[in-house]
């Protein structure tokens, strides 16, 4: 500071001559500390004091979670109670000894097995039109076939296939249903099985199975077959006796005609009718005609359940389905659905199973036409008819009707049997060349005819072959034993047999040849009736053979019936080529003889016989 | 033997666990009865009661009972689903010792929240399933199972929560039910080998006391695809309202 008032001073001499000054500074100053008060604060040694802290001491904490229970709600469902059957009692044997052996189990069956490895399941699926949860869940939680049947709790003396095992699951989950196998795949055996989970299971307590005369043995042999301990009652006897039967409380299942079910029914009062959980109708076809008595009856039965059962759901018309629907309850009364309708409805009430779809393994049948010539007096007696019938049809004029032409139709097939004048017959001779060969192989054949008179003239014949004779003149005692009889006794080469009788539900597969002496008017017939021998339980190849006269009637007729076997097929889906076909009308049978239908009726009236009764 | 013109009505009923034909006795009518259409006769006289059992016949061992759920032993089959971003769904199934349906309870969706996932860790699923889903339809069901079948590991956490013996068919356990699981087995049934909890020493020996009233061929896995299905189905049905 004062250095710098030096230079100054200097530099403005120049102009004013300032005065010099000197001043002595005293350059030795000491610094001195202002006093703050803390200095002796630092100097001052720190006083400390020990507290005590006690370590074990958690720390406060408050939880701002607590374990939660989460709300469960739950829905549940009882299922019905069912019919229990008691477990089989263990069977010991006792050795005179005292010691007591238990009998060893029987070797279990070998499961079948998917691609991988494990046992296969048939469960049962909801029907489509279930809707409700509690009515889904029913079918889902039921074990799966395959061990519900595997005699944990029931016992099957066979192992079914496995189309079977699904034909029983569509059936289970069915109120309308109509099982339209063909024949010989075994809709009995599903049909009993089948009730026999409903039985188990609590949905059906009370169950009428309808079914042709003739087959109320056959149903009650395979009842006792393939479920043994279900009581079934046959309705029988005197008409009190019957009405006390039809009322009966704490019945499973009733067991009786279509004739008894019409005659009967009809005596009830609509309050006193008996009702149903189930209704069987079996060759259900017979109420084809919806304005028929029988059709009428089967449908005003109190049920909740209908199932159907043919192996021939059209022989004629599609609108013989009409009515199997209308049974069914599937459609509404008189409804007439087209036939893109019947093929929807077949789709979702139908199952159909044809033998070259599901059997593949078995042994086929072979077919084989074989045409003959008349013999000369046959044909001088065929010819002469024939004109003399021509004739007669001509003269008839106007007034000529499908009667007229179906009784020439028949007088003419009876002498391709047979000459009536010289009892000549070239069937016959054909028949007895091929049965030499049958009965020296030790082999069976079954013989179907139209007529019982045919079947007659036949058994005196073919008297070297012991023929057993099985038509509606027989009596029903009697025709167990001669079906038994044929089975068991080697001797027994060959069964004549009626359309009528023998075409339906007779188990005859260890035959394994089929003639059918004359033509019946519709295949289907005639496949119910080599079905009795081409079935389940064939061992070996079943040789048909169908004689033809040729130039005559027959082959016409043969003509025409082949000419007319799709349209079932365009109904019922693909696969099923064999064994429906339709019968003749009016019109082709008037073409027969080339003579043109008189009436405006009927154009697709049946002229045929009416379809063999099975009486 | 009963005098023929001493009875005078005849009914056929099931009575108990025989099919019967009931005879009333009395002085005007007539009546055939056949005994071949019912494995047992039944005639009554005046308050008296004769029986006159039929042959034995194969089928004498197969008769009826009505009550169709007096089969001693009943299992329970439980199994569980999962509802993708609605959580998980429980369904227990009562069936007699052949695997006939006797009830069925399943649970809404249930799902656990955040907290939980991370607090439970992974004793999460054990406690869901076994705590929560399982002890609550154990509670719901009216018939009791006596066993309690699961294909689930982590299901066997309700047997901490039941005096039920719970035995898990799978054989692949995750490290928590490794540690719930005993070591020991009670043996093949239906080519399964069970596992228990390893808290309930006891309940090995239980089931095997019961082997007896189950079919050999019994395939316990097989009701558990049945619950999974009924699961399933449920739903479905449910979502689609």
């Amino acid at each position: 500071m004062d250095g710098h008032s030096v230079a100054g001073t200097a530099e403005s001499t120049d102009v004013t001559q300032p005065l010099v000054e000197c001043h002595a500074v005293d350059l030795n100053r000491t610094a001195g500390v202002a006093s703050a008060g803390f200095n002796p604060a630092l100097k001052r040694v720190p006083q400390m004091d020990v507290i005590s802290v006690p370590l074990q001491r958690r720390p406060d904490f408050v939880p701002s979670w607590k374990p939660r229970r989460i709300p469960v709600k739950c829905i549940g469902l009882t299922l019905p109670e069912g019919l229990a059957f008691q477990p089989p009692e263990q069977k010991q044997e006792t050795q005179s000894d005292g010691i007591t052996l238990k009998k060893p189990d029987p070797p279990k069956k070998p499961s079948r097995l998917d691609e991988n490895g494990k046992p296969k399941h048939t469960r049962v699926k909801p029907p489509p039109n279930a809707l409700s949860l509690q009515d889904r869940l029913f079918y889902l939680l039921q074990p799966p076939l395959e061990s519900w049947l595997a005699g944990q709790e029931l016992i099957m003396p066979f192992e079914p296939f496995p189309y079977q095992y699904e034909g029983i699951a569509w059936m289970f989950a069915r109120h309308s249903a109509l099982l339209a196998d063909e024949m010989g795949l075994g809709k009995t055996m599903q049909t009993i099985t089948g009730i026999r989970l409903l039985l188990r299971s609590g949905q059906v307590n009370r169950i009428l199975l309808i079914c042709p005369k003739p087959l109320i043995p056959n149903w009650q042999r395979e009842f006792r077959t393939w479920a043994e301990e279900l009581p079934i009652v046959t309705i029988e006897g005197n008409g009190a006796r019957r009405r006390m039967l039809w009322t009966m409380p704490g019945v499973p299942i009733l067991i009786t005609n279509y004739e008894s079910m019409t005659r009967d029914l009809a005596e009830f009062s609509e309050e006193d009718a008996p009702k149903f959980d189930l209704l069987v109708l079996d060759e259900a076809q017979r109420i084809k005609n919806r304005d028929s008595r029988t059709a009428q009856v089967a449908r005003g039965i109190n049920r909740r359940r209908s199932w159907a059962l043919t192996g021939t759901p059209i022989e004629n018309r599609p609108e013989e389905l009409a009515s199997l629907f209308e049974f069914l309850e599937v459609i509404p009364a008189h409804a007439s659905p087209d036939l893109r309708q019947l093929s929807a409805l077949a789709s979702e009430h139908i199952l159909r199973r044809t033998k070259d779809v599901v059997m593949k393994d078995m042994p086929p049948r072979i077919d084989r036409d074989a045409e003959l010539e008349l013999t000369d007096a046959q044909q001088y007696t065929y010819r002469t008819a024939e004109k003399e019938g021509i004739i007669q049809l001509n003269e008839l004029g106007d007034s000529i009707s499908v009667q007229h032409v179906f009784e020439l139709v028949m007088r003419l097939k009876q002498i391709t049997n047979h000459d009536p004048l010289t009892n000549e017959s070239v069937k016959l001779e054909r028949l007895v060349a091929d049965m030499e060969e049958v009965a020296a192989s030790g082999a069976k054949a079954i013989l179907f005819s139209q007529w019982t008179k045919t079947i007659d003239w036949l058994e005196e014949r073919l008297q070297q072959f012991n023929p057993l004779v099985y038509h509606g003149g027989v009596p029903t005692k009697k025709r167990e034993p001669i079906l038994a009889k044929f089975k068991e006794d080697p001797d027994a080469h060959i069964i004549l047999m009626s359309y009528g009788t023998g075409a339906v539900g007779l188990n005859l597969q260890f035959a394994h040849y089929v003639f059918l002496y004359d033509r019946w008017w519709n295949p289907a017939i005639e496949d119910q009736a080599i079905n009795r021998a081409h079935r389940i339980g064939v061992t070996a190849p079943v040789i048909v053979t169908r004689f033809i006269c040729k130039d005559t009637i027959e082959e016409r007729i043969d003509r025409v019936l082949r000419e007319k076997r799709e349209l079932a097929e365009a109904i019922l889906g693909d696969g099923d080529n064999d064994n429906v076909s339709l019968g003749m009308n009016a019109t082709e049978i008037f073409g027969l003889f080339d003579l043109k239908k008189r009436t405006t009726k009927g154009a697709s009236q049946s002229i045929g016989p009416a379809r063999p009764e099975a009486a | 033997m009963i005098a023929k013109d001493n009875l005078i009505a005849a009914s056929m009923s099931l009575i108990g666990e025989r099919f019967e034909w009931q005879v009333r006795i009395g002085k005007f009518c007539r009546r055939t009865i056949r005994r071949t259409d019912c494995p047992c006769i039944l005639i009554r006289k005046r308050r008296r009661t004769i029986a006159f059992p039929k042959t034995q016949t194969q089928g004498e061992n197969q008769r009826m009972s009505k009550d169709g759920h007096s089969d001693k032993l009943r299992l329970g089959f439980i199994a569980t689903v999962e509802v993708e971003g609605r959580g998980c769904v429980g369904g227990l199934l009562v069936t007699n010792c052949s695997g006939r349906p006797l009830e069925f309870q399943c649970t809404t969706p249930v799902r656990p929240d955040r907290t939980q996932e991370i607090l439970y860790g992974k004793m999460l699923r054990p406690w869901l399933l076994g705590e929560l889903i399982g002890k609550t339809l154990l509670d719901r069901v009216s018939i009791k199972p006596d066993i309690i079948v699961t294909g689930d590991p982590d299901l066997l956490e309700l047997r901490n929560h039941t005096s039920t013996p719970v035995a898990c068919t799978s054989e692949a356990l995750s490290e928590i039910a490794a540690a719930m699981a005993s070591s020991g087995s009670s043996g093949d049934l239906g080519g399964r080998r069970l596992r228990f909890h390893h808290s309930h020493p006891d309940d090995s020996s239980f089931v095997r006391q019961q082997l007896h009233q189950i079919p050999g061929q019994a395939d316990l896995e097989e009701p558990l695809e049945r619950v999974q299905q009924a699961l399933n189905e449920t739903v479905r049905t449910v979502m689609a309202r």
